[in-house]
């Protein structure tokens, strides 16, 4: 299995791309209509200040169709997924749910994966976490691993053909 | 009453973030909780929830279903993947159909979900099942009234509709914990400030200086220290540091420790045996026990 099943573009993943689609619909036409705009959200954004990022003018976008635009937009891959605007939103709107659904369909639709994520996620495929153990410097230079920590070994998945079976459907989409 | 938990560690805690981990092995057992270390876990999913929000609800479904197979409910102590694991059973209670769509995955290696166990981090798991009296009854070296800022993280906090360990806009248990261990918690504008981890994948300079802008804040109130109770907080605060400072131009210092070692530390248990010598923030400025 390769990292292109589960991220993009082949046939196979044409489910994914339409369920995706219907729920960025969903949200254009039913949840982007109970914003105000009272950008309480954008208030309290993370990434506001550093990058840029105006949730409210997200869900703006979202509601007037620009769908295409935003999935395009590297601004969608600024959020800090702090969730601060769906707890604080009077309206329920969630726009970090509808930047993940955004997110997702750029990857789903063959845009490059930004930064680390691929590498993040062939490791999660090779054996189940993110990475495997890692080398660490103590306060006086030496260098120590897990199990010189006194540590037990790692639970990580323990048949990894069978692991994969599991995530290979996911991208099949044949369930 | 012993309480028996199934230890989710996910990926960041025993790959790289190994004082974390100490700490917990060290302290718990001793406040009656018994952590069972499960073979075959995987990473929670939370990680690629930008990518394919499926692929984290399976993962975490996955885990789950390994715990229930165990008969054993879960403590994951970073907030991610408590986060993770807490919306998949969210998610799979309120949509059978997903419930089932996600079991037809999960038959792929003999697993399933049916029912919803109990999932707790380290700070609902220390307040509201070890308890504050208990806490108490074990503290051996008072903290002397240490000036220490609590940083709770994120994902433990919200989104609250779904269950959280603490309050999501004034969140107090570490604060109640930190008292028990004889500190002096301190309320701080910035305390619900993001660490900036989650940046790390695509923006890590942008992350960094997130981090960066949450420490000096601290150093300029003259706090002492900052625990924090989540493996990705305490990457950036504590072992990047450094590297924190470079963004905002300002040389930091300030000591971050775990509060499960800070914890360990009242108890009376060695630097050695809670990872100190892992945490590269100056944590010997705390003068706590043998931390050099």
């Amino acid at each position: 299995m390769s990292i292109i099943d589960l991220t993009s573009m082949g046939e196979p993943q044409s489910d994914l791309r339409k369920e995706l689609n219907d729920r960025l619909t969903k949200l254009q036409d039913e949840i982007s209509d109970y914003c105000f705009q009272c950008a309480k959200c954008t208030s309290g954004c993370e990434s506001h200040k550093l990058l840029e990022l105006e949730p409210h003018k997200i869900v703006a976008l979202l509601k007037r169709g620009l769908i295409n635009e935003l999935v395009n937009s590297d601004v969608i891959w600024t959020c800090m997924t702090c969730l601060k605007c769906r707890e604080r939103c009077p309206q329920r709107v969630a726009p970090v749910e509808i930047l993940f659904a955004l997110k997702n369909m750029a990857v789903a639709s063959g845009k490059q994966i930004p930064g680390k994520y691929t590498g993040m996620l062939q490791s999660i495929l090779s054996m189940g976490l993110i990475q495997d153990i890692q080398q660490t410097t103590t306060r006086t230079n030496k260098t120590l691993k897990r199990d010189e920590l006194g540590l037990p070994p790692l639970s990580k998945p323990i048949d990894v053909v069978k692991f994969q079976a599991g995530i290979m459907k996911i991208a099949m989409e044949k369930v | 009453m012993k309480k028996k938990y199934a230890l989710f560690p996910g990926c960041l805690m025993p790959t790289e973030q190994y004082a974390y981990e100490l700490s917990i092995r060290e302290t718990l057992p001793l406040l009656d909780v018994e952590l069972v270390d499960v073979e075959g876990f995987s990473c929670c999913g939370e990680p690629m929830k930008s990518v394919n929000q499926l692929l984290t609800v399976y993962l975490s479904a996955r885990n789950l279903a390994i715990a229930e197979k165990h008969h054993l409910d879960v403590f994951a102590p970073c907030a991610m993947c408590h986060l993770a694991l807490s919306e998949c059973q969210h998610i799979l209670e309120e949509n059978p159909a997903m419930k089932e769509r996600i079991n037809g995955m999960l038959a792929a290696e003999g697993l399933n979900y049916t029912v919803k166990r109990q999932v707790v981090h380290t700070v609902d798991l220390l307040y509201d099942q070890v308890g504050i009296e208990k806490i108490k009854e074990h503290v051996k070296k008072p903290l002397n009234g240490l000036k220490i800022a609590a940083h709770y993280g994120c994902h433990i906090l919200r989104p609250s509709e779904i269950g959280r360990p603490d309050d999501s806009e004034n969140p107090q248990k570490i604060e109640a914990i930190l008292k028990a261990l004889g500190a002096e918690p301190v309320d701080y504008p910035q305390k619900l400030d993001c660490c900036g981890a989650p940046l790390l994948a695509n923006l890590p300079e942008s992350a960094l200086t997130k981090t960066g802008q949450k420490l000096q804040a601290i150093q300029e109130q003259g706090i002492q220290g900052m625990v924090d109770v989540c493996p990705w907080c305490h990457k950036m605060f504590d072992s990047r540091q450094t590297k924190a400072g470079e963004t905002v131009a300002a040389k930091l210092d300030v000591p971050v420790l775990y509060l499960t070692q800070l914890l360990g530390l009242a108890m009376g248990i060695s630097g050695e045996k809670l990872g100190l010598e892992l945490n590269l923030s100056p944590v010997e400025k705390l003068q706590l026990g043998d931390v050099k």
